[in-house]
């Protein structure tokens, strides 16, 4: 029993780790920006599917291949500030709300159009590898994107409390028309605030690939863990949310272990559901204009 | 909204003459099947539109009722042998009753977390759905029993009926907005979507009114979900309580212009009729291509139009208005 739990709670923080890259770009984007990113998931597809065609095409190893994709994700973000995210800043919910989740939509189902819905595996050399401790199993990719994924996060906190970029990127998220004040140009800390976000979702997507599938609906999966984690873990705290993915990784790990292999999401969107109806300010308060 | 005057009155006259006699003189069963999704989304975005479009609280979740609705009416058919049209409307009043404790959690929340714990609690219900095989089929879910030409039962022969019902439905929806558009409940949705703080601060009821928008556009919803699980004579989880509809439902709303009357029947009229000619054009055989290009629409209408078709037809009626006067 006690042994069924442990392992449960080893799988958990394992995925938790891959929830975090994903919740910490969601945060770190609605506390810079003030806007929730819908299309998160999608970039974590999209470097799923990068990482993939690496691997196929030039056999480079999915670990290897966030050298590439970390950067080219990054672009990608100061592009998608510069052409779409400038042009609504500043308007009310509907466009806000509604720009991301049109792009979420575009890019899934563009990937459905041109890459199909089938499944795409990447096998690497240690996929089926796993260290056994006692009687607990620990898979040697899950625990590579773990350790990864816990050395990314720990880079961007230094990165935030050293760096005189991360410093103002800070300083606009607690209060944007002040830091403007003191010489802080928003349109480039929101840039590289998307920068940074979308080439985290494309590291998770590519720490992933050793033991995940790719298909062209996998980032709901990852955006919704990642909003409920956002929440959970005060709006806008890259810390929290850290904290709140790994918490949801164990809660629904826990969840499929006792309740059932469907259930994972149940426990989870019932973890926000209940965190609103009991504590509503506490862990969301930070939402009121 | 201004009063129907002038050329208003002829023009809603021969819109509804045109959309009685239209399966009586277009008899291709293909394009009145296009004719019901046009009408029931129109429906549906209707609904949405009095708490998405005037209280503009943007709900993702609005598949929850209805899948309640579909699931609800028929659980009453197949259980107890009870007629989908007491079902409809008990599915209504089920629908009506979830939006309680649903906005009692959600509207702890605003703006885009609102939107995603409406996301949330539908995709609870699904996945509730999904689970519990006993209650109700699980995933498999059931078909209908077909009983032929029963129109008690909401049963019947060729499609031209259902036209009829979804074009009623349709046509309670907008009488419904209309009306509240011009009560003091209208001027209050307006304020509090304008601005939630100052609505309260001028004595608005904010929670209450939000409340009440919510049980009446959720009512509607569910009646929509017992019409298309009687049309296609099939539920199951995935179709009940199917994300597309609730994007559906918002995207027709925002397109054909947010919070007025027409809005989501125009914007549900382009929608639909691109992706029929596409489907036509491409065939069905490639998926994604329909929300592609809905995906494409409103983030040229967010980029572009953010008051959707109506609000440019309003700003341009408004200039010419202006440049000749003689014609108000």
């Amino acid at each position: 029993m006690l042994e069924t739990v442990a392992q449960a709670v080893i799988n958990g923080l394992l995925i938790g780790g891959i929830y975090a890259l994903v919740s910490i770009g969601v945060t770190l984007i609605f506390g810079v920006v003030k806007i929730v990113n819908f299309a998160q998931g999608e970039f974590v597809m999209i470097g799923m599917y990068i990482s993939f065609f690496l691997f196929t095409q030039f056999g480079i190893d999915p670990i290897v291949s966030l050298l590439v994709l970390m950067p080219v994700l990054f672009f990608v973000g100061v592009l998608v500030q510069h052409l779409l995210i400038r042009r609504v800043l500043g308007l009310n919910d509907l466009p806000q709300i509604f720009l991301t989740f049109a792009l979420s939509l575009l890019i899934l189902n563009l990937a459905l159009m041109l890459l199909t819905a089938n499944y795409r595996t990447v096998h690497t050399w240690y996929s089926d590898e796993a260290f056994h401790i006692g009687g607990l199993y620990i898979p040697v990719a899950k625990l590579i994107a773990f350790i990864l994924a816990m050395v990314l996060s720990g880079i961007l906190w230094v990165f935030l409390h050293t760096t005189d970029l991360g410093k103002a990127m800070r300083a606009a998220s607690q209060n944007r028309d002040v830091a403007q004040l003191m010489g802080i140009n928003p349109n480039r800390v929101f840039a590289v605030a998307l920068g940074i976000a979308l080439a985290l979702a494309g590291a998770a997507g590519s720490l992933l690939m050793p033991f995940y599938p790719a298909y062209p609906l996998v980032g709901q999966v990852f955006v919704l863990m990642a909003f409920v984690a956002v929440v959970l873990g005060t709006l806008g705290n890259v810390i929290g949310a850290l904290i709140a993915s790994l918490l949801m990784g164990v809660a629904e790990s826990l969840g499929i272990q006792f309740i059932g292999a469907d259930s994972g999401l149940i426990v989870v969107f019932l973890l926000l559901l209940t965190t609103l109806a009991v504590r509503p300010s506490g862990l969301a308060g930070g939402w009121r204009r | 909204m201004p009063r129907l005057r002038g050329w208003g009155w002829p023009v809603l006259c021969g819109v509804i003459v045109l959309m009685l006699v239209l399966p009586l003189v277009v008899r291709s069963s293909f394009a009145i099947d296009i004719f019901i999704r046009v009408l029931l989304f129109a429906f549906i975005g209707t609904a949405w539109n009095l708490l998405g479009g005037y209280a503009k609280q943007l709900s993702l979740g609005h598949v929850a009722f209805f899948g309640l609705g579909a699931y609800t009416s028929t659980l009453l058919q197949i259980d107890f042998g009870i007629s989908p049209w007491i079902g409809m409307v008990a599915g209504g009043v089920v629908g009506m009753l979830a939006s309680l404790p649903i906005g009692w959690l959600c509207f702890r929340l605003r703006g885009p977390y609102f939107t995603i714990a409406t996301i949330a609690t539908a995709q609870v219900l699904m996945l509730i759905f999904l689970k519990f095989r006993d209650f109700a089929w699980g995933a498999e879910g059931t078909t209908i029993p077909n009983l032929g030409h029963a129109p008690l039962m909401m049963q019947f022969e060729t499609k031209i009926p259902y036209y009829y019902i979804v074009l009623g439905l349709l046509s309670v929806a907008l009488i419904v907005t209309a009306s509240i558009e011009r009560t003091r409940m209208g001027y209050y949705l307006v304020a509090l979507g304008e601005d939630e703080d100052a609505a309260e601060a001028v004595g608005v009821n904010v929670p209450r009114i939000k409340r009440d928008i919510y049980m009446v556009s959720s009512f509607l919803t569910a009646l929509a979900g017992t019409f298309y699980t009687q049309y296609i004579y099939f539920i199951d989880p995935q179709t009940a309580f199917n994300f597309n509809v609730s994007i559906e439902a918002a995207l027709v709303s925002i397109v054909g212009g947010i919070g007025t009357l027409w809005g989501p029947v125009i914007g549900t009229v382009l929608l639909e009729t691109t992706s029929a000619l596409l489907q036509s054009w491409l065939g069905s055989s490639v998926g994604g291509v329909q929300l592609t290009i809905y995906a494409l629409i409103l983030m040229a209408v967010i980029l572009w139009r953010p008051t959707g078709i109506m609000g440019y037809l309003i700003e341009v009626y408004g200039r010419r208005l202006r440049s000749n006067p003689a014609e108000a």
